[in-house]
């Protein structure tokens, strides 16, 4: 079983990799907005918890970042999506929606569906 | 994939700390500020923006561990810290790191130092190329020389003839080689001379190799050219090959000695080439061989030769088996191969010989090893000694643990409070566990230098070899072998003695230590600490009862009866055929040696012998006149010595009936023999044995008549343990000195009474040696006493080496003894004060403290004893008949280990006794 911990980071990531791909190259606090934005709550609290999905992502080569200039002025690191971080959203989306419709399938079954 | 890239990029940031720390702050930096300025679009005041950011944000610290988890790898880190942590906390105790380190030292030195003899004698191959291909031929190694067409067990040994027909027929070997088997751990000797050099002759080891014998090892020549198979043919030019070692000792690696002609026993043989450096030939020997010299040339340099004797066995054989070729099937081919070598000879044989021939079989053995003698002559006490260590080595282990547990007492504080603050257990075993790792880690290091220092003592006490001679060849340097071996019984000793303890330092209950009070009931940890010390004096009793068993042996073996006078003799060793001597020359030679001698002053007598005792060299069978011959299987043989004129006087063995030799005995009077006590009672019973005939030969019985029956004066005939087996003397002018050569017509030993309070020095005896025959060289010259004492010098070293465990063990107990009475009498402070406060007496407190300590030592023994009678059990085939159950040593022993236990625990008690009440209370 994994860690709360582990489908918390995973989903990140998830939603990470969504979000660059969209969006394009962003910095660390531009993907947060956009993750909380969507998703609602579930960011509002720990912000912070990006920074260690963001790296692990970086460190499997998904993404990529460097040094840039924010909407402020200010020096920002900004991550992009890569080739293969690409292919590995592409690969996660099927699989999620999968999962998805497997367990939505699954809940919609009654009781009386079985008989 | 991925996996592995991250895992570099984890590596790479580990390396690159700094930036990475950096590039994280001002992350979080851009990101509050971005927040922030946000937050303030929103309708916020700027300290309340920044406010809200961070809350938003969350725990930064726990998000930078959390990212630093990520980044680095904590697998690698966290070792490298709890090791350089573990470092930082021996560095402040220095006394503990300094005491422990050296314990193990010494426990691993010596479990090391021994385990290099192990690995030499028993465990190595050969220096050779890819000695797994290597098969000798025979189970155990025989001695040397064997007559006759048949053996009792085994074919070990082969004659030449032998050697070529197994070597014709046998296709299963890429080489077959035969070589002059070695007798006991010695080489042959040949007096040897560089042609054209002034210098008189030396000896040197040397041996008779079949012509593929360096083929067949796969070993090239150092310099020049190895012997080859053309080099070993009848009627070429004489050759031979010269150790490394001599080359660079002898002729300081001068290149002229190959191609330069020198003389072996007066034959002049041309040098070829230099063997390569670390070839000892094919057995580990005590000496071994100088030159190899082809087998063909034997009866160049032996007049009596033996290369064309059908049966005499004289060969050791070593092959290289074909690639995938199967040992066993060669086995047997070659079993079918001796079988048929007899029936050719069937002719020659004797009807004993055909009567035992269906059983007569050999075997085929690894040969890696080469011929291993040396093995089957060290393994038991190796064994012996191992075992010593390997308990030493559990004494240290326990001493050990004991110290690591009263530190982990005194940690206990900071241990509960690392627990309280959250440290899991496994961190804290791990930490404990890598500081036991390091101080065996450096007591290994620190091991290695004692294992250095103590093999090449053991070496130097245990393998005597003259000067000049080749030493054994086992080096003292550790081998790669030995250096694993130091680690892995470091690592394993760390597990042990810091396993036990790391784990009772993590049962410790937070809330307990954090009340405070050192008062706090810590005996909880003394239990195992009670039990190291038992266990330490158990195992230290056993030693010490070993030791004490093969000391006491030793000392009967050395004060014994012996039949003869060592002290006031000295024995002077001389080779005449060495200096090229022919037989016929010998009467008169002995004459001028004994005249020149007897003219030394302080000298008051001199005989000459083929050997002098305890040593023993030459046998035959004894068939008595009267008597039907002896059946095969009746044992009749008896050990004989040839002696000049006065010899039992010159040794100090009596004559207790008729007379001994006398110069009345000469080449043309009837020819006589003087008999020991054993010979008597086994060929002659309760009869007078006097006036009576036998003879060595069958059909000679009436060629001897006895005149006189000596005590039986101990030549160590098969072995220390053995009674005095039945042995005649022949008088010297009596020898039948027109058979060239012979062996036994040269005798090797004179021996020399001094007049009292005289001496008589080596180089008088040389001098008159030398106004006899300059060319004649003195190998050796001991005193009588020290050629018997040198007969023990196995059992003196095992004695020694056992002793010197037996105390180490002894003082490791002691210690521990005192080390835990201390402990506890130093946490029964306050109770002491209480008691002494309320009218207790020094006596009360003294017996207080001691009481504990007995307890121990009590235990110790009664655990100690059995193991001490199991040891004596083990021993009890090295002790030369002695009663392994011997209640005066294991007393001894008791003591030994009881008094200074006691010692070491009455000086806490006395400490203890000295206590003021009222400083005792104050330490609340």
């Amino acid at each position: 079983m994994k860690d709360k911990a582990d489908v918390l980071q995973g989903t990140l990531a998830l939603m990470a990799l969504k979000t660059l791909d969209v969006l394009g190259p962003l910095h660390g606090y531009g993907i947060a907005r956009r993750i909380e934005q969507i998703s609602g709550d579930l960011l509002t609290v720990n912000q912070g918890t990006l920074y260690p999905v963001l790296l692990k992502l970086e460190q499997e080569g998904s993404i990529a970042s460097g040094w840039g200039v924010s909407e402020n002025n200010r020096k920002a690191r900004f991550y992009r999506l890569t080739r293969s971080g690409r292919k590995q959203l592409q690969a996660e989306t099927r699989s999620w929606e999968q999962t998805a419709a497997i367990i939505g399938r699954f809940f919609a079954v009654k009781a009386e569906h079985l008989k | 994939m991925r996996a592995l890239r991250r895992f570099f990029r984890r590596l790479w940031s580990w390396a690159a700390t700094q930036r990475d720390e950096e590039r994280l702050r001002l992350e979080i930096e851009e990101h509050l500020a971005l927040q922030t300025a946000e937050n303030i679009r929103g309708g916020l005041s700027p300290a309340e923006a920044r406010r809200e950011a961070m809350l938003k944000f969350g725990a930064v610290e726990g998000m930078k561990e959390d990212y630093r988890q990520q980044r680095g790898l904590p697998a690698l880190e966290r070792p490298i810290q709890d090791t350089r942590y573990a470092l930082r906390r021996l560095r402040m105790a220095p006394a503990f790191t300094v005491a422990t380190v050296l314990i193990l030292a010494l426990g691993i030195g010596a479990t090391t130092s021994i385990f290099t003899l192990v690995h030499a004698v028993l465990l190595k191959s050969l220096p050779v190329a890819n000695p797994g291909e290597l098969f000798r031929l025979g189970r155990e190694s025989n001695c040397c020389y064997s007559g006759g067409y048949s053996f009792d067990k085994e074919f070990s040994l082969v004659s030449y003839d032998l050697y070529k027909y197994l070597r014709d027929n046998t296709k299963g070997f890429a080489e077959l080689a035969a070589f002059q088997a070695s007798f006991q751990t010695a080489p042959a000797m040949f007096g040897v001379r560089r042609s054209g050099s002034p210098e008189a002759a030396k000896s040197y080891g040397g041996e008779f190799v079949s012509g593929n014998y360096f083929t067949m090892f796969g070993l090239g020549a150092y310099a020049g050219r190895t012997i080859t198979a053309d080099d070993d043919q009848p009627g070429t030019s004489p050759v031979a090959v010269m150790s490394y070692r001599l080359w660079i000792e002898g002729y300081r690696s001068d290149p002229s000695v190959v191609g330069s002609v020198f003389s072996l026993n007066d034959k002049p043989f041309t040098v070829v080439g230099i063997a390569p450096p670390g070839f000892f030939g094919d057995s580990l020997l005590s000496s071994p061989p100088d030159f190899f010299l082809p087998l063909n040339m034997e009866p160049y340099v032996e007049v009596d030769a033996d290369l064309y004797k059908y049966d005499t066995h004289w060969l050791d054989l070593i092959g290289r088996i074909q690639p995938g070729a199967n040992p066993a099937e060669i086995e047997a081919q070659m079993r079918v191969e001796l079988k048929q070598w007899l029936l050719q000879h069937w002719s020659e044989m004797s009807a004993a010989d055909r009567a035992r021939f269906p059983q007569q079989t050999l075997y085929l053995r690894p040969g890696g090893a080469g011929i291993t003698s040396m093995r089957e002559q060290y393994g038991r006490w190796l064994q012996i000694l191992m075992t010593a260590t390997g308990v030493v080595l559990l004494i240290v282990c326990a001493n050990v643990a004991n110290l690591m547990l009263i530190r982990g007492l005194e940690r206990r504080r900071q241990t509960s409070l690392s627990l309280a603050l959250g440290a899991p257990v496994s961190r804290i075993l791990r930490e404990s566990l890598i500081e036991s790792m390091l101080l065996s880690l450096l007591g290994g290091a620190a091991g290695l230098a004692v294992a250095f220092a103590g093999t090449r003592l053991i070496l130097r006490f245990a393998f005597i070899s003259a000067t000049g001679f080749a030493g054994v060849p086992i080096s003292a340097s550790p081998s790669m072998p030995v250096l694993l071996f130091a680690l892995i019984t470091s690592l394993v000793t760390g597990i042990v003695f810091g396993g036990a303890p790391a784990w009772i330092a993590t049962r410790v209950d937070p809330i307990e230590a954090l009340r405070g009070a050192n008062r706090s009931t810590a005996r909880a940890g003394s239990l195992p600490r009670k039990a190291l010390v038992a266990l330490q004096a158990a195992l230290s009793l056993a030693l010490l009862s070993a030791a004490g068993l093969l000391t006491t042996a030793l000392q009967r073996l050395e004060h014994q009866d012996f039949g003869f006078e060592p002290d006031g003799r000295t024995v002077a060793n001389i080779n005449a055929r060495l200096a090229g001597y022919r037989t016929e020359q010998l009467p008169a030679l002995y004459r001028r040696i004994h005249d020149a001698i007897a003219n030394v002053p302080g000298v008051s007598s001199v005989a000459l012998c083929l050997y002098a005792p305890p040593l023993w060299g030459w046998g035959s069978g004894v068939f008595v006149d009267g008597r039907p011959a002896p059946q095969p299987g009746d044992d009749n043989s008896a050990a004989y010595d040839r002696v000049t004129a006065g010899y039992f006087e010159v040794v100090g063995t009596s004559i207790l009936r008729g007379r001994g030799i006398t110069d009345e005995d000469t080449a043309i009077s009837r020819k006589v023999a003087v008999v020991n006590e054993a010979f008597a009672r086994r060929f002659f019973g309760t009869e007078n044995p006097i006036r009576r005939h036998f003879g060595y030969r069958p059909g000679a019985s009436g060629e001897l008549e006895i005149v006189g029956v000596t005590r039986d004066a101990r030549y160590f005939t098969h072995g220390l343990d053995r009674p005095t087996g039945p042995m005649y003397f022949l008088p010297a002018t009596q020898a039948d000195y027109t058979r060239p050569n012979v062996g036994s017509l040269f005798l090797h030993s004179i021996v020399i009474q001094t007049k009292p309070g005289s001496l008589v020095t080596a180089a008088a005896v040389g001098q008159a040696v030398a106004s006899v025959d300059p060319n004649l060289p003195i190998i050796s010259m001991h005193s009588l006493r020290e050629q018997v004492t040198n007969q023990f010098t196995q059992q003196r070293l095992i004695a020694r080496l056992t002793s010197l465990f037996g105390i180490l063990s002894l003082v490791l107990a002691s210690i521990g003894i005192y080390g835990a009475t201390a402990n506890n009498a130093g946490r029964r402070v306050s109770e002491i004060g209480v008691r002494m406060a309320l009218g207790a007496h020094r006596g009360d407190v003294i017996r207080l403290v001691l009481r504990g300590a007995l307890g121990l030592i009590v235990i110790g023994l009664s655990i100690g004893l059995p193991l001490a009678f199991a040891a004596g059990r083990l021993l009890a085939s090295q002790l030369y008949g002695m009663n392994p159950n011997n209640p005066a040593v294991t007393l001894w022993a008791v003591l030994a280990l009881a008094l200074p236990a006691l010692a070491a625990s009455l000086i806490p008690a006395l400490r203890a006794s000295r206590i003021s009440p009222l400083d005792a209370l104050r330490t609340e």
